[in-house]
């Protein structure tokens, strides 16, 4: 498994974690159907900032590891070779279009659905899990397509 | 239009440059070693760029290393 496929994975299960934290925390509120304004911002603020900080913080920690671990395993420390290249470009560009596209329908599924009589809060809670479900499909997209080996 | 794949000869050039290693290689070139092993595969198209560079390695012509041939029954799945 090379960096960028450690670093995709721990992107995917950090995502994975926000997703479960926010569908637990959004189901109650859906449940009884009081989408109290103050109730949900507070949600919608902890999911966007622990995304950040998880994004963030993932990485470095994941860099850093790489290198422990690397260093352990070859006995010396040497800069391990982190670089990026065309074809890691090429499949984060592929996985991003695919998050795109994930995102594009999840809006127009979150807009239909406040046709339909559902209320605007309600609406923004949809497009928030499609918002985070479009980086764990990306995720996956790239994860796949550094399997089959493009 | 006829269906045509970007192939190459890296592996048999790398043995016959010293038992080159994908990771020299790799090295050598500024790419990943997966990025070898995909080219070597014939499961990925180099940019122009850095066909030059894989060519520049081996000290030989361009079109030594690759070739635009007409897909098969085999790599075209």
């Amino acid at each position: 498994m090379s960096y960028q496929e450690k670093n995709i994975t721990v992107s995917l299960v950090s995502h994975l974690f926000i997703m479960v934290y926010y569908l637990v925390n959004l189901f109650p509120i859906v449940q009884s159907g009081e989408w109290i304004a103050g109730r949900l911002y507070g949600l919608w603020a902890i999911v966007i900032g622990v995304n950040i900080l998880v994004t963030i913080i993932g990485s470095i920690l994941t860099n850093i590891l790489l290198t422990i671990v690397e260093a352990v395993r070859s006995r010396k420390y040497e800069d391990p070779r982190f670089i990026t290249d065309e074809r890691d470009n090429l499949i984060e560009l592929k996985g991003t279009r695919v998050s795109y596209i994930t995102f594009s329908v999840g809006v127009l599924i979150s807009v239909f659905a406040f046709i339909f009589g559902q209320p605007p809060l309600m609406m923004i809670s949809l497009i928030f899990v499609f918002s985070i479900l479009a980086e764990i499909v990306g995720d996956i997209a790239q994860i796949t397509l550094y399997r089959r080996g493009m | 239009m006829e269906k045509r794949q970007v192939r190459n000869n890296i592996r048999k050039l790398r043995f016959q440059n010293n038992e080159m290693t994908q990771e020299q290689l790799a090295e050598k070139v500024g790419v990943t070693r997966q990025t070898i092993i995909a080219l070597e595969g014939g499961k990925y198209a180099p940019s122009l760029e850095l066909a030059f560079r894989i060519s520049l390695a081996f000290g030989l012509p361009l079109t030594e290393v690759f070739s635009y041939e007409a897909e098969t029954e085999s790599t075209s799945k």
